[in-house]
């Protein structure tokens, strides 16, 4: 006769252990095991039966492998979270009897170090391993880089999340590794490609997070600790990778300045590779700060003299490049195109990172006051704008302060359009007529010193525009970098209604609605028709209520908010005046397009167009009624069709999963359960759409 | 209380001492005793201390009472009667002397106050209940004891009688006399009532004496002399000193320091590069890692199309749903302006949640049911993972007179040989493109290939003209060893063949002929020569070097035969072949062997004879084919242009057709030294390089991509590159032209 089998020594009751087993047999607090377990990366499991795996009458809610809890047990780890429990025990009787010197002595000297390197390399084997795993990391890193520092996060561990996210991202700049940008409601999104490795994260905009609300922070804080560990590892590798020195040279004074990325000096490895400035060697010719004294004007002269030779050096590198790419045209992937027919098309990879990094390269942009520096001026970098200035008020290290620096070739700005007279004098920049005269000087000459005064002091008048300028909105550089070409400007331009931002990452999926298309490329058969059936009906009622409705709205607001009705008037009037302003400008621009010349006109209907336009259809005339009519009854004709052929493809269906299993037909059903959840969604989004459009066109 | 003590002592001295004792003198005797006295006196002090008890006190006052009268017996025995014996003698009833001993004094201690003698034994009674009788009570030996006399008779008595001195007035109850009291127990009483030390000059508040004070004794406290270690320093001491002044000057003890305060977390984390010697490591089959974020749709952006934004309802509803029912974490908003977008309000708690479901949550595969076919597909490498491959024209090798045939780099990568129209075997220097050495092998006839052995000990080429076969090790080129060692590797068949010849094995006809090329030749170095019946156009190494097999397409049944170098031997494997043989090639690990008709390629088991697979790559007449170092994987490159690659494990048909050529491919070839890349050659004088990633992994298909067309060769009599080859080792290619160049591309 066969041994009788023991209950509870084989299968899930062995190979699950809960976690209050677990945390005895480890022999550690629970806020110990929750340390470990985040840092060798061990979470619960879910047994296939939980009333098997449970040994208890109770059911346990939470299982771990039995054979991880032993791997645990190995770890080296554990011995460190013992040590520090004894010094904890020795510090707590140091303090009961008053000797806080020796408390503190044993906590200064004593204190068990934690390394996680081994941990590191043992979680991630390859560095690929690492790059693939570096999203979360990299998203909760760039968030503590932007919080303040509380008592459950020190400084020490926010300057270390800063300098090692500024580190990553000089990276990313001088690879040009970045990809893709998305400016979503929660932050900015990043997505990256190193080693053939999709990375994907998330920064904060610059705003105080909210941090109330049962967030513990000491998970978040092992969390960072392990993260920290791990991003070092990968910079390090990553720098050495390309001929840097890891860490670059950082700058304290300058960061103390706001410098950012400029606070990092980045070195080459070897004495015979020039140690080159990669990213600082404009700017540090640049660099000195501006003085507004009277001195400024020789200053700013020196300036300009210093410039000259770093354009030519920079046509000199230019030059080189060119040679560069002569070598490197040869070494370019061929295009292959095949010769028949029947034959396989392979694939072929994008361009690499030289070419898609060199999108903003010929340009040197300025960022208004009001633009967010920090992802701006990472994003120009890393799509290959060397020269990026911006206003003194955003901190250091910027190509230029001096707004009218001659070189600026687009400005970032985002405030709205307003008139110059709309804004309030700026008096410090204007001499008194008493200087002048005290100064013996013509007007003329004063005018001049004026323009220069204002160039020295780094700040032109708002609303000024220079010419031969291009001024667009933050967004431009975002869909640029996105769509991988240089978009039009002028639908980007400062106070236009912006095109729709969309994610670069959506691929549409068959079924999905795709905001891109046009909604006739997208619509199902007899759609079109059920809607017009739908909104024909109370068309001719609804045309006119609807407006009314919209009146009332708009009433409705005023009451609430009076001011910002008001405040829209006078934009109006704001705008009507920019009219006036505008022709003069064109003067001096010259070269603008007559289609942009169009689009400045600032009238309502005309902006409806645009968006109409931006959209991608067409205005139409409405059609006559008759027509209509006749529309009407071909539609309904259509739609009873459709409807039938619908109703027919269902009773088949019922039919065939009649002859199913019940397995295949639950997975059957589950898929139509999605698929159909899908189509409603985008049935939705298309029936607004055409709402949207209709009402576009009614205007 | 020191009289009593001094009295009790004396009462033991009397009883203990024995009689020489007593006789001592008086003087010395009393000095002794005096001495214990005082020792003993403390004692009794203490001990008094303890009982405070009124009955205790008056108990030892009756004692002392008692003792007083003994003393005073005992003193007169101890004058008077210093030998008398302790009885009397009296005589009798009979008139026998009776001896009446004197009562024995029994050695219980005075204290014990139960054995008071001749006192009353009633016990603890009230004295009343003898008032009737005459007596009250009985002593020790049961006799009465009387009633004192009492009444008026005594009254008139006392009147005649002053009152004594210490009358009390009291009546003694143990003896029922009157109570008289001395006057030094009265000073006792008094002062006991004061609650004062009954002991007579006893000073409750003595002098303080200050044993520890400011004044220096002037004696010293003992007379000795100072020792001479008080002034001689110590040599232990010294000694210890010693040792560490050495260890301080070695090194051994560091003076204090305090510890370094730790700086910014630069010192903590070191840095170093930790994937240095990395080494993948399978994944484990029930690890299951964390799910990424999905990306930001449409519906998160800070400007979303307007479709995208939530109806007044949808904002309504999904406001008051409970914020774990909502299907989005947030609500569409529009912004028209970037300045004008808040901060996302739940950052931190949507972050701060997602660290916790990395940790917390449990991880379970889900099988998806409608899955993304693009995301199946591999993902195509980084255009600069795929360098290194060839670019440009490094060397162009000229010197043939009409077409290059075929040509080949030795396995050391030194070398690269080349055979001609013009019947000639060149052997060049690869990077210098210099011509080292050359042979006329045939006069009428190209020189139609040249392979060297695989095998990098030995320099050994094998070139074919026509029907012979040469096996060659080019002198000029070779170290005295090295030749010497080529020399042995051909010469080791002359001996096995001649054996077998002997044997007489075989008088049929031999599929080859063995012979030595003639003398001309060998003095440069072409050391055997071997002939078959047909043109041979394509030669083949085993990849050790001791077989190779050559292809005749015009041979019928001879058309692949294989040769044996180290026994001179040659075979014929196949008896007819359907079709005509176009090429073949040895498997790089098991013991395959693959044979290309026109239209199909087939392999065979060689150990156990047998056709293993037919491989349809769907071309009308193959040129050439390659077998990855894999052996899984085979290119075909065919006349009509397509260039197939096969994979065995998916299936007899190809696994992808190229055709990128306008005209006929003539060779293709694998890179056999580690690196994914391929290349095919064309008459349309284009080689076209391709990267071609085979993957262990057998879910994973081989990923190819199209790299390369180097152009270089000439077009002549529609003609162009008629043979490639790889460097062993380097992203290096030669290739062979109709118009009389090599040229090497890197």
């Amino acid at each position: 006769m066969a041994k009788i089998k023991k209950k509870g020594t084989s299968g899930q009751a062995k190979n699950f252990i809960t976690r209050t087993q677990a945390v005895r047999k480890l022999q550690i607090s629970l806020p110990d095991f929750r340390r470990l377990c985040i840092f060798k990366g061990i979470y619960p499991r879910e047994p296939r039966n939980k009333k098997k795996a449970s040994k208890s009458s109770t059911g346990s809610t939470t299982f771990y492998y039995t054979r991880d809890i032993q791997y645990l047990l190995h770890e080296p780890l554990l011995n460190k979270f013992r040590d520090h429990k004894a010094l904890a025990k020795k510090i707590g009787r140091a303090l009961g009897r008053g000797e806080i010197k020796d408390a503190a002595r044993l906590e200064r000297t004593q204190t068990p170090k934690i390394t996680l390197d081994h941990i590191i390399k043992e979680r991630y084997p390859t560095f690929v391993d690492a790059l693939r795993d570096l999203d979360d990391a990299l998203s909760m890193l760039f968030l503590f880089a932007n919080l303040p520092s509380t008592a459950a996060i020190p400084p020490k561990t926010i300057a270390l999340c800063q300098r090692l996210c500024l580190e990553f991202q000089h990276y990313l700049i001088i690879t040009h590794s970045l990809r893709k940008s998305f400016l979503s409601i929660k932050g900015i999104y990043y997505q990256a490609t190193i080693q053939g490795q999709d990375i994907l994260w998330l920064i904060p905009y610059k705003f105080v997070q909210r941090m109330e609300g049962d967030i513990d922070f000491r998970i978040m804080g092992t969390f960072v600790e392990f993260y920290t560990t791990l991003l070092s590892f990968v910079n390090f590798r990553l720098y050495t990778s390309i001929g840097l020195v890891y860490p670059p040279k950082f700058n304290a004074s300058s960061d103390d300045q706001g410098a950012e990325l400029d606070a990092f000096t980045l070195e080459g490895k070897s004495v015979a590779e020039q140690p080159k400035n990669l990213i600082n060697g404009a700017s540090a010719t640049n660099g000195t700060t501006h003085a507004t004294t009277a001195d400024a004007q020789a200053e700013a002269d020196k300036l300009t003299n210093l410039d000259e030779p770093s354009e030519d050096r920079e046509q000199g590198e230019d030059l080189s490049d060119d040679r560069a790419e002569e070598i490197t045209a040869t070494d370019a992937i061929d295009t292959f195109s095949p010769t028949a027919d029947d034959a396989d098309i392979l694939p072929q990879p994008a361009p690499s990172n030289e070419e898609s990094g060199a999108l903003f390269t010929p340009f040197t942009f300025f960022l208004s006051r009001e633009t967010p520096r920090a992802p701006l001026e990472f994003l120009l970098k890393a799509f290959g704008s060397k020269r990026v200035g911006w206003d003194a008020v955003l901190g250091d290290g910027a190509y230029t302060t001096n707004e009218g620096d001659r070189s600026i070739t687009h400005q970032i700005v985002d405030r709205p359009n307003l008139p110059e007279g709309a804004l309030p004098a700026v008096p410090e920049t204007k001499p008194s007529p008493a200087q002048k005269h005290a100064n013996g000087e013509t007007d003329g000459a004063a005018d001049d010193d004026e323009k220069e005064e204002e160039s020295s002091n780094g700040r032109l008048r708002p609303g000024t525009r220079v010419p031969g300028r291009i001024y667009v909105q933050p967004q431009w550089v975002w869909d640029c970098v996105n769509q991988g070409k240089l978009l039009r400007p002028d639908l980007y331009a400062p106070g236009a209604t912006l095109p729709p931002h969309l994610s670069p990452w959506v691929k549409a999926k068959r079924g999905e609605y795709d905001p891109t298309l046009s909604l006739a490329e997208q619509e199902k058969e007899g759609e079109v028709e059920a809607a017009m059936l739908e909104d024909g009906d109370e068309d001719v009622v609804e045309a006119e209520s609807d407006e009314e409705a919209e009146d009332g709205v708009d009433e409705q607001i005023e009451e609430e908010t009076g001011m910002k009705i008001a405040g829209s008037e006078s934009e109006d009037e704001d705008e009507d005046e920019d009219e006036d302003e505008n022709p003069e400008q064109d003067e001096e621009w010259g070269g603008i397009s007559d289609e942009a010349e169009d689009l400045e006109d600032p009238d309502v209907q005309h902006q409806r167009e645009l968006e109409a336009e931006a959209l991608g259809q067409r205005l139409t005339a409405n059609q006559p009624k008759s027509e209509d009519e006749t529309r009407k009854n071909e539609a309904k004709m259509k739609t009873k069709a459709v409807a039938k052929r619908r109703r027919e493809e269902a009773e088949e269906l019922e039919r065939q999963k009649m002859m199913m299993s019940r397995k295949k037909r639950k997975v059957l059903e589950k898929m139509l359960y999605g698929n159909e959840k899908r189509e409603e969604e985008a049935e939705k989004l298309r029936k607004k759409r055409r709402a949207l459009e209709k009402a576009a066109q009614m205007i | 209380m020191a009289p009593t003590a001094l009295g009790q002592k004396r009462k033991a001295v009397t009883r203990d001492v024995t009689e020489e004792d007593a006789t001592a003198p008086g003087d010395v005797f009393r000095g002794d005793q005096l001495d214990q006295i005082l020792s003993q006196s403390e004692d009794e002090d203490d001990q008094e201390s303890v009982f405070s008890d009124e009955e205790d006190e008056e108990e030892e006052s009756k004692n002392e009472a008692d003792e007083e009268s003994e003393i005073t017996d005992e003193y007169g025995d101890e004058d008077t009667s210093d030998l008398k014996p302790n009885y009397t003698v009296v005589q009798d009833a009979n008139g026998n002397p009776r001896y009446i001993y004197k009562e024995i004094d029994p050695a219980y201690d005075s204290e014990d106050s139960d054995a008071a003698e001749g006192n009353n034994t009633i016990g603890n009674i009230p004295l009343s209940f003898y008032d009737s009788y005459p007596h009250i009570g009985y002593d020790i030996n049961g006799k009465k004891v009387m009633r004192p006399a009492k009444g008026e008779a005594l009254d008139a008595l006392l009147d005649s009688i002053e009152i004594p001195k210490g009358w009390t007035g009291l009546t003694d109850p143990a003896t029922g006399k009157p109570l008289e009291l001395s006057e030094e127990e009265l000073d006792v009483l008094k002062k006991i009532t004061r609650n004062e030390v009954p002991e007579d000059g006893y000073d409750p508040y003595p002098d303080m004496v200050e044993y520890f004070s400011s004044k220096t004794e002037i004696m010293p406290l003992s007379a000795a002399p100072e020792p001479k270690r008080r002034f001689v320093p110590s040599k232990h001491e010294a000694k210890r000193v010693m040792k560490i002044v050495k260890a301080i000057r070695e090194g051994r003890i560091q003076p204090y320091r305090p510890p370094p305060e730790e700086d910014e977390g630069d010192t903590v984390i070191k840095h170093y590069d930790i994937w240095a010697n990395e080494e993948p490591r399978a994944d484990h089959v029930m690890h299951i890692p964390a799910p990424k974020l999905p990306p930001p749709g449409y519906d998160e952006s800070y400007h979303p199309p307007p479709e995208y934004l939530p109806s007044k309802e949808e904002k309504a509803t999904w406001e008051k749903e409970d914020e774990e029912d909502r299907e989005k974490e947030f609500l569409p908003t529009d912004h028209d302006a970037l300045r004008k977008v808040p901060g996302y309000e739940k950052f931190v708690k949507e972050r701060f949640e997602r660290c916790l479901d990395l940790y917390l949550a449990p991880r379970v595969r889900r099988s998806k049911l409608d899955i993304d076919p693009e995301s199946l597909l591999p993902k195509l490498p980084d255009p600069d993972e795929l360098r290194p491959f060839p670019t440009t024209c490094a060397t162009i090798f000229r010197g043939h007179e009409g077409r290059v045939r075929s040509l080949s780099i030795d396995p050391t990568g030194k070398w690269l040989a080349s055979g001609g129209d013009d019947g000639t075997v060149r052997i060049w220097e690869l990077l210098s493109g210099k011509q080292i050495w050359s042979v006329k092998v045939a006069s009428d006839e190209p020189a139609n290939v040249v392979r060297w052995r695989p095998n990098a000990e030995a320099y050994i080429l094998a070139a074919a003209a026509g029907e012979d076969i040469y096996f060659i090790s080019p002198i000029s080129i070779l170290s005295p060893e090295e030749e010497e060692k080529s020399r042995a590797i051909l010469d080791v068949g002359w001996g096995y063949a001649a054996s077998s010849e002997t044997n007489g094995q075989s008088k049929k006809e031999t599929p080859a002929k063995w012979a030595r090329p003639g003398a001309r030749l060998e003095d440069q170095g072409a050391l055997v020569r071997v002939t078959v019946r047909s043109t041979i156009k394509v030669i083949t190494w085993h990849r050790r070097g001791d077989y190779l097999s050559t292809v005749s397409p015009q041979g019928q049944s001879s058309a692949v035969a294989i040769h044996t170098l180290s026994k001179h031997l040659t075979q014929l494997p196949f008896r007819r072949l359907k079709g005509l043989a176009q090429s073949a090639q040895f498997h790089p690990s098991k013991p395959v062997f693959f044979v290309a008709t026109q239209r199909a390629i087939r392999s065979y088991d060689l150990q156990k004879q047998q056709l293993v697979k037919i491989l349809q790559p769907g071309a009308r007449w193959i040129s050439s084919f390659d077998v990855h170092a894999g052996g899984d994987n085979i290119i075909v490159g065919s006349y009509d242009r397509r260039l197939l690659w096969h994979d065995l494990d998916l299936s007899t048909r190809p696994y992808k057709t190229l055709r990128y050529h306008k005209k006929a491919i003539r060779q293709v070839q694998f890179h056999h030294g580690g690196l994914p890349l391929f290349a095919d050659a064309s008459d349309d004088g284009s080689v076209q390089i391709f990267h071609g990633k085979v993957v262990g992994d057998l879910m994973e298909n081989a990923t190819i991509v199209p790299l390369k067309v180097l152009k270089g060769h000439t077009v002549k009599s529609e003609l162009g590159v008629l043979d490639i080859d790889w460097h062993p080792r380097q992203p290096w290619l030669v290739s062979a032209g109709a118009d009389g160049t090599c040229r090497l591309w890197n």
